[in-house]
């Protein structure tokens, strides 16, 4: 009788390889390139390239010098090319996330929340690493920005401690296990990642977003510009649309009357929302669809 | 004598009509009917983006909408005269600052629009799609550029 191989050599033959295959791949989703290839997601899924890239045609998308008015005064976005002088060079992970969690630059000074930090404060860690891993994996561009133009009493940073003492309380993202998983990405797009509420919420004569008005439209937004309210009230919000006029909105721009966006939403959708997964909108507009109706301030 | 002096009148009269028939576009009629053309090519959007994305049937209207959008289409160029920038509109000042590049991205949105046409034509639902994102990017880059919601 010749020994063969019984069926469970025979498992081993083609198990190895295979096995081999699988630790690779699996070792291979951790890898640096993918990390700096979800950041690039996470940064176009973050809005950063339509405030930090200047208004010109020949503008480097991310080297900062976008000019923001607000009541507040005129800010310059800062540049966030891993230039040593004029950018983000030598940040490291930490630096990212006090930046981006908690409003402060590596010398420890407080942003103004013109950077919405109140939202990426929900961020999570990879989130965060991955973010970082794509910034500092881009070509490094000098372009220095201009100083903002505040009046005096909010030149100096003084105020912002105390700012961030009434207004501002970093907390985690805390999925809501009674909703579902599209929900719960879409509540992480919106409040969080996407800042939705920056410009659609209402802010108070402090310049902080009135949450109790939580997407109800900002009748002083940006550059002046009116900011529609996009909860659900038939009148005011958008209580009318359906899903699909909501993903037919975020991918091409498109209102449900066949009127295209202009202004600041057109370069959200260029920039951020056409380029999300079809998932991501999705999620973003289950979750808006499931908020209570509210009418604009 | 008799027959001169009534074709002087009837000159007179003509002249005096056509001169009161130029004065009556005023600026606020003109803006109400640049509106009310956007509004009609709009709803032309809205219903062939409604087949088009298999929401509802009648891919057989689909011509007639892609027909209707290129019409009004290059009416678009004559809908900005001079002085409608003011008034209740949300048109910006630079359409009239820029009128070479403004009418370039009129030119580009007539192109984009025969495209889609085309595409509509063969029936080809993949290139209908990808014309109609592109007609979309042309109404979406002039709007971003020259008008300013606030409403």
């Amino acid at each position: 009788m010749t020994a063969r191989p019984g069926p469970r050599a025979g498992f081993w033959v083609f198990a190895t390889p295979l096995l081999c295959l699988i630790i690779a791949a699996g070792a291979a989703a951790a890898t640096p390139a993918d990390q700096i290839e979800h950041g690039r997601y996470l940064v176009h899924a973050g809005g950063c390239i339509s405030c930090h890239t200047a208004d010109r045609p020949d503008a480097i998308p991310l080297a900062g010098g976008r000019r923001l008015e607000t009541p507040f005064g005129v800010f310059y976005s800062p540049n966030l090319t891993p230039d040593r002088r004029t950018g983000l060079g030598g940040w490291t992970d930490s630096d990212f996330a006090a930046a981006l969690r908690h409003g402060r630059g590596p010398d420890g000074s407080p942003y103004y929340p013109v950077f919405p930090y109140p939202a990426y404060a929900g961020l999570n860690d990879a989130d965060v690493a991955a973010i970082a891993a794509w910034l500092r994996s881009l070509p490094p561009v000098e372009n220095p920005v201009p100083a903002h133009e505040l009046p005096w009493y909010l030149r100096s940073r003084w105020l912002m401690p105390g700012w961030n003492l009434l207004f501002f309380d970093p907390q985690p993202f805390k999925a809501d296990r009674t909703r579902d998983a599209d929900w719960n990405r879409g509540a992480y797009l919106v409040r969080h990642l996407g800042h939705c509420g920056e410009c659609h919420t209402p802010r108070n004569f402090l310049g902080a977003r009135d949450d109790a008005l939580e997407l109800a439209g900002n009748p002083d937004g940006p550059d002046g510009e009116k900011i529609p309210n996009i909860r659900q009230d038939r009148k005011s919000g958008i209580g009318r649309w359906t899903i699909e006029d909501m993903l037919l909105f975020l991918e091409l721009g498109m209102l449900p009357d066949g009127d295209f966006a202009g202004s600041s939403m057109s370069a959200v959708i260029d920039d951020n929302t056409s380029q999300l997964t079809a998932d991501d909108r999705r999620a973003i507009a289950v979750y808006l669809q499931s908020l209570a109706p509210l009418d604009s301030p | 004598m008799r027959r001169s002096t009534t074709a002087a009148l009837l000159a007179l009269a003509t002249l005096a009509f056509a001169g009161n028939s130029i004065a009556a576009t005023t600026p606020a009629d003109a803006i109400k009917y640049r509106k009310a053309v956007m509004s009609a090519m709009a709803g032309h959007t809205s219903a062939f983006s409604l087949i088009n994305f298999g929401r509802v049937e009648h891919r057989d209207h689909l011509l007639a909408h892609v027909d209707a959008l290129a019409a009004l289409g290059t009416q678009l160029k004559v809908l900005f005269p001079a002085g409608t920038g003011t008034g209740d509109t949300d048109a910006l000042p630079l359409i009239w600052q820029e009128q070479e590049k403004f009418g370039q991205l009129i030119t580009a949105s007539e192109k984009s629009t025969a495209e889609l046409r085309a595409a509509v034509t063969t029936g080809d639902k993949a290139a209908t799609m990808k014309a109609f994102k592109a007609v979309g990017e042309s109404c979406k880059g002039c709007h971003d550029r020259y008008r300013k919601e606030d409403d």
